[in-house]
């Protein structure tokens, strides 16, 4: 009898009782050899049944089970071949189908029917069509989940070679609707065996028993494999008789675990075009399926499995099977979607996510299906009345995978301009999460260097990015990390680059909108933002300036670009930014003299003078005093040719009056020393140095403020550097530098070299020195003594 | 026979016509071993010869008379010695004189009627024999020979299935139909069992033959029963709806023709066990009688080839296959009551016992109605018997 008390799972119990079971079984199939061997059968007949009488047991977990079954159908294959031996030789045991159910217990009795049954049927054809069917009905016998599983799938493994797959068969021998017939009813019988499962012992043994079922859920399936291995299964049987059966057991058992392997199970075992001519019975079932059911995964499997197909050479070339493809996958997911309540909203969006991956595999060009899903999903958050998702929670992160489908296909953020319902959807994001994709469009523009070459482009661009480009409250209360920003800011800048048309005439119309956009990002923001802007309208007026020949407004328009950049320059300097805004100003300066369009020198001198008057007003550590006075300096070098003396001499005048009044001694002598270049430019009406007095003057201005340092390094350092300027002048020949002054300079450096202790520092000037005297040597026709 | 190792005595030998073509059959002695013996059918002629052998040959056998008898009689085991013959047939062989060497005296008894199935059971035994008697002064000199009767019968006129639905109320409705009420020896039972509802937690069921001997009248009568077999049809527990198929071989099973109070002193009967057990070893039953016949082996050789199975579900004569689900059954009134056991498995469950007055069934007062099936069974056997 056995015993009913629940079978003790710990470990040694298992291996004790799976030992013993497995001695019992070695000992029986060694006799039941033997007297195969001496041509016994009947007692062979016994021996096995007392063997297989093993896996009558309910003691054994569903992995010794397994083990056991193992060992028996393994030796339960030396009585089939026995037996088919004997059968070929002609000595057939009269009855012997009929004896073998003699046996009183059930397990035993049916294990041997099946594999007399295989016998019969190997050896006689025409047995087969009622065999198989005998076979299945009886198997019925064994009720009890884990034993009948285990009978049924013998009986699965015994036939597999024999099941008719032919369309005509012969008297009895059973054609591929036998086949189908057969397998069907041994699949419904074990899923309803394994769904049963569920329902025995204590409810506190659930997760156990659901990995158990885990476990055995492979002899399940296996009915499925075989199905799907018959060959004379046309599509139209396939749609007629294998799928309706199959899903009529899925849907109708009721049991999630069931449902979703097997669903998942169809959909990996059948080739893709039955999916194709199938797809509304198989997403209706999906409706219908349990509240627990990961309906999401198995839809999602089967539009990625057909995706693929359809992109595949073969079928992309008869596009008339997939017409249909996306309209019938869109509806049945807003079915699905609609009448299962308990579908998180995340699933909902991955759903959405795999139809759109299949729209854009199947139909690269119908950018309107990949602009349904959006819309499909929209409708989805307005029925949940989700107006806002919080960055990172799991929805966000499947919506941002949904925007990024296209994105990432498409490659043109262009494209995704014509997604209507793309940006609304950009709006269910909180800040967070729309700066996060907008990182990601402006990325993949950068990266595919997409131009965005119409204003109104640019203006539907900028809307859609526009958590990184205007000034928003954030809702987070956490500060923002000011590198993250700059990062942010920085990606943004570069993207102001792609705004960019061939036609100049749409590029300042892009430069007008994009400055429209970028004005509202607020102090922050500008200063990343902005100068991009000024860089990109500088050089369409250098484009204007290239085709003069061919636009008679070139001057005007170089003059409105000036203007534009002027403005957004000042706005620079309003919010804070003198430095930027003075670069920006010199800038201009050289753009305006180097192009040279009617009335420059005026916009040319008004922007040298913003920088002077940013300078003057807004420098305020000496540091980037003399920095600006160098780019003063420098910029003025280049563009005093093209000014006038009454432009000029203020330049001058400020410049020394300025470089007097830096703060520190050896700012002033470098300051000083820059001035003398302000005045060595040449005059365009005399084509002379300005004033070569006023250079000498300033070196020697400098060589005083020098020997004023405290600190002999420094002293010596400047000396150096003072040096480096007169070989300079003298070199350009102003006569007022003579010889001595360069060889007294030199003398006097050594002096102090002298004195200076070894330090690092000494050695960078003495350094610096002989690379000056070194170049001074080259030109032998001097007469300074080095 | 001489106790003193004085007198003449002799061997006597029966030995019957035709042995060579007629086979023989098994029956149980009275000890329950096995023999075999002659076997014969109602009405036909039983001839042989009587080999009588002197043990001293050359001296004389008296005797005064020698005579054969057929002899069917009825022996009850609890009034032995005291035997019913209901066929007695006596031809003479010899009138009295001498024997003064081995004789042979051929017999005759004609177109006998044997109108009755040789049996032997628990308490009863039905043998035919024939008995030779050398009557002698002080003893007679006897030798016995059973012989052994198959009754044949033809194939009943009626034969329905047997149908009914039983249950305990609210607990488990079963619906189970055997394809006939009469079976021949060789025979198999087909059928199967339906469950309307499962609220308990069945652990297996069988079919068991039961066998049983009524011997007696009044309150002298005795009953014996015998589970011939038990044969599991079922493992596990089902659950609604779900059809379980039975297939019993009988000729595995030493059976013999349902006998109806054979000469009014005794019947043998046999009925169909359905055995439901549940996991705490609670079983249900229900018993059904079903008639056994001997069906002439001729009938049954014109079958087809033995290397091809019968029965076979949706086969002719096989289960049918499964149907659809039915509802389960709201009307519990028609439903004819299980029987719980439980003297059963007294030593392997205690607990029972306990239970007992509670749980069981009125076993006295068989209540409602049955529900037996009469319509007719179309019977793919029926050519068969012809």
């Amino acid at each position: 009898m056995i015993t009913m008390t629940p079978p003790p799972q710990s470990p040694e119990r298992q291996e004790k009782l799976l030992a013993d079971a497995l001695a019992i079984v070695k000992e029986q199939a060694f006799e039941m050899k033997l007297n195969l061997d001496k041509g016994k059968l009947m007692d062979a007949l016994k021996q096995a049944s007392i063997m297989l009488s093993e896996l009558r047991t309910s003691l054994l977990s569903p992995k010794s089970y397994y083990e056991l079954y193992m060992a028996i159908s393994d030796q339960l294959r030396h009585l089939e071949l026995y037996l088919l031996d004997e059968f070929q030789k002609g000595r057939k045991v009269p009855d012997l189908y009929e004896i073998v159910q003699y046996f009183g217990n059930i397990v035993p009795r049916l294990y041997l029917l099946i594999t007399v049954g295989l016998i019969y049927m190997k050896t006689n054809k025409s047995l087969r069509q009622s065999l198989m069917r005998d076979l299945v009905e009886m198997c019925r016998g064994v009720q009890h989940p884990l034993r009948g599983l285990f009978l049924r799938n013998y009986l699965l493994q015994c036939v597999r070679n024999i099941l008719p797959d032919n369309v005509e068969g012969g008297d009895g021998e059973g054609t591929v609707k036998d086949s189908i017939d057969f397998v069907l009813m041994n699949f419904a019988e074990m899923n309803k065996l394994w769904v049963r499962m569920q329902h025995q012992g204590h409810s506190r043994e659930r997760e156990r028993r659901e990995r158990e079922r885990e476990e055995l859920r492979l002899l399940v399936g296996t009915n499925l494999v075989r199905l799907s291995q018959l060959e004379s299964i046309t599509l139209e049987k396939y749609c007629k008789l294998v799928l309706p059966g199959i899903l009529e057991q899925v849907v109708s058992c009721r049991d999630a675990i069931a449902q979703e392997y097997l669903m998942e199970c169809i959909i990996q075992v059948f080739p893709d075009e039955f999916h194709l001519a199938t797809l509304s019975p198989f997403l209706k079932s999906c409706a219908q399926l349990q509240p627990g059911v990961n309906v999401k995964n198995v839809v999602i499997a089967l539009i990625d499995r057909l995706a693929s197909y359809a992109s595949s050479p073969e079928v992309a070339s008869s596009p008339s099977q997939l017409e249909a493809l996306f309209t019938i996958f869109s509806e049945q997911i807003s079915l699905i979607i609609q009448t299962r309540a308990d579908l998180p909203t995340e699933d909902m969006l991955s759903l959405q996510v795999s139809l759109a991956n299949l729209a854009l595999k199947c139909y690269p060009e119908r950018v309107d299906y990949v602009n349904t899903v959006l819309e499909n999903t929209l409708n989805v958050f307005e029925r949940l009345q989700i107006s806002q998702v919080e960055y990172n929670s799991s929805v966000s992160r499947e919506l941002t995978r949904l925007l990024n489908i296209p994105l990432q296909t498409y490659n043109n953020i262009l494209t995704i301009l014509k997604l209507s319902h793309f940006t609304p959807l950009l709006g269910i994001f909180d800040l967070e999460g729309r700066k996060n994709m907008a990182a990601l469009i402006v990325n993949n523009a950068l990266t595919n260097g997409t131009c965005i070459s119409t204003s109104n482009e640019v203006d539907l661009i900028l809307t859609m990015i526009s958590s990184l480009v205007t000034e928003e409250e954030s809702s987070s209360l956490v500060e923002e990390d000011p590198e993250d920003f700059a990062d942010e800011q920085g990606l943004l800048a570069r993207f102001i680059h792609q705004l960019r048309s061939d036609i100049p005439d749409d590029h300042y119309q892009i430069l007008l909108k994009a400055k429209s956009h970028f004005m509202k990002g607020g102090q922050k923001r500008i200063r990343y933002s902005l100068p991009p802007l000024i860089f990109s309208a500088y050089r369409l007026a250098y484009r204007y300036a290239d085709m003069k020949e061919q636009d008679n407004d070139w001057g005007k328009k170089c003059l409105k670009l000036m203007e534009y950049s002027h403005g957004l320059a000042g706005s620079l300097a309003k919010a804070e930014y003198p430095d930027l805004s003075l670069r920006l100003y010199l800038q201009g300066t050289l753009t305006a003299v180097q192009i040279g369009f009617p009335s420059y020198e005026e916009i040319a001198y008004e922007f040298l003078s913003q920088g002077f008057s940013l300078y003057e007003e807004e420098m305020r550590d000496s540091k980037s005093q003399l920095s600006a006075l160098t780019l003063l300096a420098g910029v003025f070098d280049r563009a005093s040719i093209h000014f006038s003396e009454e432009n000029s001499r203020p330049v001058r005048n400020q410049s020394s009056l300025a470089a007097g009044k830096l703060l520190k001694k050896p700012d002033q002598c470098r300051g000083i020393t820059l001035c003398a270049h302000l005045y060595a430019t040449i005059n365009p009406s005399t084509n002379q140095v300005e004033d070569a007095q006023k250079v000498v003057e300033c070196l020697k201005k400098g060589v005083r403020l020098a020997t004023q340092c405290m600190d002999p390094a420094v002293q010596t350092q400047l000396f150096v550097e003072l040096l480096d300027h007169y070989v300079y002048f003298y070199e350009k020949g102003i006569e007022t530098i003579s010889d001595n002054m360069i060889s007294q300079l030199i003398a006097k450096i050594r002096e102090e070299l002298a004195n200076l202790d070894s330090s690092e520092e000494t050695e960078q000037i003495t350094k610096h020195l002989e690379n000056t005297l070194g170049h001074l040597k080259g030109r032998s026709n001097s007469g300074i003594v080095i | 026979m001489s106790f003193f190792g004085f007198g003449q005595s002799a061997d006597v030998e029966i030995v019957l016509d035709g042995l060579e073509n007629r086979p023989l059959a098994e029956i149980k002695a009275e000890d329950g071993k096995k023999e075999r013996h002659p076997l014969y059918y109602d009405g036909e002629s039983v001839t042989g010869k009587v080999n009588i052998r002197l043990k001293k040959p050359g001296s004389k056998l008296e005797h005064q008379g020698i005579k054969i008898e057929f002899i069917g009689q009825i022996e009850l085991y609890y009034d032995r010695g005291n035997h019913h013959d209901f066929t007695s047939l006596v031809k003479e062989l010899a009138r009295p004189g001498e024997l003064l060497q081995n004789t042979t005296f051929n017999f005759e008894f004609l177109n006998v009627e044997k109108p009755f199935e040789s049996f032997t059971g628990v308490n009863v035994r039905l043998r035919y024999l024939l008995r030779v008697t050398i009557v002698k002064r002080l003893s007679d000199i006897i030798k016995e020979k059973d012989i052994v009767v198959h009754t044949l019968s033809s194939y009943p006129e009626l034969n329905n299935s047997i149908k009914m639905e039983v249950g305990i109320e609210d607990c488990l409705h079963i619906e189970f139909e055997y394809n006939k009420s009469k079976y021949h020896l060789k025979d198999v039972i087909v059928g199967k069992i339906y469950f309307l509802l499962v609220r308990i937690k069945l652990k297996h069921m069988e079919i068991a033959i039961i066998k049983r001997e009524t011997t007696g009248s009044g309150p002298n009568t005795f009953v014996e029963n015998d589970t011939i077999v038990k044969y599991e049809i079922m493992d596990g527990a089902p659950v609604r709806g779900e059809s379980i198929p039975i297939r019993v071989f009988l000729s595995c099973y030493e059976l013999t023709p349902t006998m109806k109070d054979i000469n009014k002193k005794f019947s043998v009967k046999y009925f169909l066990n359905l055995v439901l057990m549940d996991e705490e070893d609670r079983r249900y039953f229900k018993q059904q009688e079903i008639t056994l016949w001997r069906k002439g082996d001729k009938a049954l050789k014109g079958h087809s080839s033995p290397h091809v199975p019968n029965h076979l579900v949706s086969g002719e004569g096989g289960p049918r296959g499964t149907e659809p689900p039915r509802p389960a059954p709201d009307n519990q009134s028609a439903f004819e009551d299980f029987q719980r056991d439980n003297d059963d498995e007294v030593e392997d469950n205690q607990k029972n016992i306990n239970e007992a007055p509670s749980q069981n069934m009125n076993k006295e007062d068989p209540p409602l109605k049955e529900t037996v099936n009469e319509s007719q069974q179309n019977e793919d056997t029926l050519n068969d018997g012809a």
